[in-house]
């Protein structure tokens, strides 16, 4: 399992140089006026001259060919430095690393609901196959699963925000940034919730949660569904199998029989999709961020794509396609963990 | 397992139960652009700017809403010499830098002199060059003092190529240095001839005048002030400039934080204020893009200030406790202009020939095809269903509030016989007989221009089944190239004013030199260069220098009016609307007025009164 293991991780260069070579080549297809739009404000530059358009370009090298332009992008990301962030105002690496934490942490407490809870509805579903149970939770979970997530989450704002007053959107309070930001606060795991805690700071941890539930709310719900219908019909046919029978036959008790034998095998479908997600809530999730203005790598992304932004959707292609290849690497370790009869060779 | 549940009982209770109330020495103002850069002599967008005015003082400021009237800010006094060639002003003493530095002339001086030297392309300092030296732009001024263009006096290192370098030092030392000079407690600036808006552009409010302090400046790495390093200070990239993130100025406002990745600016009070300290102790400035967030914080009163597009207007309208100016007049103007002689290898004209499947080149030169142009277009509904009302008809490229505005001036009316007229007479009836295919194009998500081209397609498509438009969008970027580059036949731009005075839109419209002149092709070039008897046989460009140097306001007024009587008589180009802006801010916020040429809010009127 280690040589698959390494074997695996000496692909990812070469993955990320492909991923890098063709996004970057398609920026290139823009051209230099195009791409160079992303350096000046529109309503300003109505107001440049052609000679100034030229200025502009060769300042920051857009006439140059794409090889030319390529090489040096991947030189100086060899150096270290990932470019300039147009968007983010300074450098791609420390804008990125200032919103990772936020996409972290939101993944991190949405993995429980998310993923815990949608698994749990699949089993009660499958369990409770055809009665009313089965139907309500398949109702809601096609409710959740059909709603465009900006509609809901918006509902999910005006909701709990406008109306009781319970979830703000932002990061995090004024109040609480104040310290957040103070010298006297730590910066320890860089996530800012862990890190009140360790900083003895309970009410900017409550804070921060605050500002959690209505994003973890909205990406729940719409997860749900997906995640609850594949545990369900993984489990209904792993429930019909001649074990599960066997297993009952033999006078264990239900719970037993659905935790040990029935649950565990119909996990497998369940972990490729679960951890699909898992990567999907690391990317960022755009929408949620953009509602509840959290200032996550998924907008981050977005805005340097639509704003031309080539430094900063690179230094984005990079993460995703790293989490990506991790990510795929785990799902396969927990294959083997959760089935022994698969082997990683 | 009930445990459990009541530890998240517990945890839920205490985190829906934390709430901060308003306070009133804190302003939230919810907008939804950021800040491009705190350097002054490189920013030049409102966001930028409206910290910077805060943050920063100028010698001058413009008094209360007036855009015509200015006050002391830095300077205590001034005094317009030799015939508007000079201008003397007195620096206020005891004024202190946020850092702690003290205000001095020479402090004026070099803020000037740093800004002229660093000329950033697509930066504002081109309105201090064109004030002072009549010319728009260092590199500019260096090619037509030596003939050299400048890239080519610099080596790739950015270095002074041996050759050249006295020619680039006595840049500064012969023409900079002796254009800004301190006499004792005064700073003088020595203008190459009389420049009617310099005033303007010195104001409080023009990022590109705020003073600086030297010795810090310096000291972060900013140019030291020597005649033989210049060069490497000029143009450099916007975040290499020691200034880019950091500020310190005199103001009422101290820039605390500018978190780029919250888009939020945080301004505190500055306590040693040389006037009175702000009464609203600590700002924050808080990008908040999506609308439906910004609105839901805002109606909870988490934003004391916010920026509402005019489409949502309607969904905050009579709610309690927050207060909607309209109709604020904006120095700006909207207009459609004609490419008089369009590139013949276009791919918007069809064929480029007279045959009724495309327009020739030089299409738009026929007068009576740009009076049937101006009669085609439906001015009214335009700004009342495009704009909802939040716009005004302009007779030509100048806003109300400006010398040289006169809404008795001739405006072409929507009249569909006139149009029809029009059209046969042009190409000598050839054009009614033939017809015409042309495309216009607009840049996607902009509705004004959109409605605009598509408008003057429906009524021109009315009056001949042969004349046929294409209405096509495109991305911005494309947009501008086109235009610019001349493949455009018809372009509809804005203009924003950088300074309040007509020559900053006269001349960018109707002068072949100026930015949207240039667009319109040779055969208008050829127009307004030759000499008109309505004109008293002057040319168009030399009625429009004249009126800049002209100090008469009254003699103003008649110049630019005979302008406009050519611009309307020759359908030059057809005025859409000039914009009305809108305030929305929550009732409790006391102190707001509105001047047309501040970028945002001054911060330090305000107070809060719940």
């Amino acid at each position: 399992m280690t040589a698959y293991i390494i074997r695996r991780l000496l692909l990812l260069p070469l993955v990320l140089f492909g991923i890098t070579l063709i996004v970057f080549g398609l920026f290139q297809m823009l051209g230099p006026d195009k791409l160079l739009s992303a350096y000046i404000n529109p309503n300003l530059a109505e107001k440049l001259s052609p000679e100034e358009m030229e200025r502009f370009k060769d300042k920051y090298g857009l006439n140059d060919p794409l090889i030319v332009r390529y090489g040096k992008w991947i030189s100086s990301v060899l150096r270290g430095d990932l470019g300039w962030s147009l968007v983010g105002k300074e450098p791609v690496a420390s804008a990125m690393a200032k919103r990772i934490p936020f996409t972290v942490e939101l993944a991190l407490y949405a993995l429980v609901p998310v993923v815990g809870v949608g698994i749990w509805l699949g089993v009660a579903a499958a369990v409770r196959h055809n009665s009313p149970v089965d139907h309500f939770i398949r109702i809601f979970a096609i409710v959740g699963w059909s709603f465009p997530d900006f509609v809901f989450g918006l509902f999910v704002l005006m909701i709990f925000y406008s109306v009781l007053g319970w979830f703000p959107p932002g990061n995090m309070s004024l109040w609480a940034e104040e310290i957040f930001k103070s010298s006297a606060f730590k910066h320890i795991t860089g996530l800012p919730s862990i890190d009140a805690l360790l900083n003895g700071q309970f009410g900017v941890f409550l804070d921060c949660l605050r500002h959690l539930v209505g994003p973890i709310l909205t990406i729940s719900w719409l997860w749900w569904a997906y995640l609850l219908r594949i545990t369900r019909s993984s489990m209904l046919e792993v429930l019909r199998k001649d074990y599960v029978r066997t297993a009952r036959a033999k006078g264990l008790d239900e719970r037993t029989v659905i935790n040990k034998h029935a649950r565990r095998n119909a996990m497998i479908p369940v972990t490729t999709v679960a951890g699909a997600m898992i990567i999907g809530l690391l990317s960022g999730t755009v929408i949620v961020e953009a509602v509840f203005n959290r200032t996550g790598i998924g907008s981050f992304v977005a805005t340097a794509a639509t704003q031309l932004d080539y430094a900063s959707v690179m230094g984005g292609v990079l993460f995703y396609s790293t989490i990506l290849v991790l990510g795929n690497l785990i799902i396969d370790i927990l294959y083997a963990i959760i089935d022994p009869r698969i082997r990683l060779t | 397992m009930r445990k459990v549940w009541v530890i998240v009982a517990l945890m839920a209770l205490a985190v829906f139960g934390f709430a901060v109330k308003g306070d009133p020495t804190t302003l939230v103002d919810l907008t939804i652009s950021e800040p491009d850069t705190m350097d002054p002599h490189y920013a030049y967008d409102t966001a930028s700017g409206e910290v910077i005015y805060n943050v920063y003082e100028n010698l001058i400021a413009y008094n209360g809403e007036s855009v015509t009237d200015f006050v002391p800010r830095l300077a205590t006094k001034w005094e317009v010499l030799d015939g508007g060639k000079t201008y003397k002003f007195y620096i206020r003493k005891g004024v202190k830098f946020h850092l702690g530095g003290d205000l001095t002339p020479e402090d004026v001086e070099y803020s000037f002199e740093r800004g002229l030297i660093f000329d950033p392309a697509g930066g504002p300092m081109w309105m201090l060059w064109e004030a002072l030296f009549g010319i728009d732009s260092l590199e500019g001024f260096v090619e037509e003092k030596f003939g050299v263009s400048y890239s080519d006096m610099i080596d790739e290192n950015g270095e002074a190529k041996p050759e050249y370098k006295d020619k680039l030092v006595s840049v500064y030392t012969d023409y900079i240095d002796p254009a800004i000079e301190v006499e004792g407690d005064a700073v003088v600036f020595h203008l190459v001839r009389p420049f009617a808006p310099f005033m303007a552009i010195l104001a409080q409010g023009s990022s590109w005048s705020a003073v600086l302090d030297k010795e810090w400046a310096v000291e972060i790495g900013c140019w030291d002030g020597k005649a033989d390093t210049w060069w490497k200070y000029h143009d450099i990239q916007k975040e290499k400039s020691p200034l880019y993130a950091v500020a310190n100025g005199t103001g009422p406002y101290k820039l605390v934080e500018w978190d780029r990745t919250q888009q939020k600016v945080t301004l505190e009070a500055n306590e040693n204020y040389w006037r009175e300290p702000a009464k609203i102790k600590k700002v924050v400035i808080w990008g908040v893009d999506e609308w439906a967030t910004r609105r839901a914080l805002f109606e909870k009163g988490d934003g004391d200030v916010c920026y509402v597009p005019a489409q949502f207007l309607s969904q905050i309208e009579g709610k309690e406790g927050i207060e909607i100016i309209k109709g604020l007049p904006t120095i700006s103007v909207t207009a459609l202009h004609f490419n008089w002689s369009i590139k013949p290898d276009s791919k918007y004209i069809g064929s480029g020939k007279l045959d009724g499947e495309g327009i020739p080149p030089d299409f738009f030169s026929d007068e009576h095809v740009r009076k049937a142009f101006s009669y085609a277009f439906n001015y009214d509904a335009m700004i009342l269903q495009v704009l909802r009302g939040l716009g005004k008809r302009v007779p030509y490229a100048l806003p109300e509030g400006l010398i040289g505005y006169n809404p008795d001036l001739p405006m072409y009316e929507f009249n569909l016989l006139k149009a029809r007229e029009e059209f046969k007479k042009a190409f000598n009836g050839e054009l009614w007989k033939k017809g015409f295919k042309m495309t216009l194009l607009y840049n996607t998500g902009n509705s004004a221009r959109q409605t605009a081209a598509e408008m003057l397609k429906f009524y021109i498509e009315q009056l001949n089944p042969k004349f046929k438009i294409e209405v096509r969008g495109v991305q911005w970027p494309t947009y501008l190239d086109t235009y610019r580059k001349g493949y455009l036949p018809a372009f509809i731009i804005g203009w924003l004013a950088d300074y309040p005075d007509p020559h900053n839109f006269i001349f960018t419209y109707y002068h072949s030199n100026g930015v949207y002149g240039h667009s319109q092709g040779e055969n208008y070039e050829k127009f307004v260069t030759t000499p008109l008897e309505e004109l008293g046989g002057k040319t168009l460009n030399q009625v429009i220098e004249e009126a800049v140097a002209e100090t008469d306001p009254a003699k103003r007024q008649e110049m630019y009016e005979s302008v406009a009587k050519v611009v309307y008589s020759r359908a030059l180009g057809m005025a859409l609307y000039q914009p009305l802006g809108l305030r929305v801010h929550r009732s409790w916020l006391k102190g707001w007025y509105h001047n047309p040429m501040r970028p945002g809010d001054d911060y330090y009127a305000y107070s809060i009164e719940f």
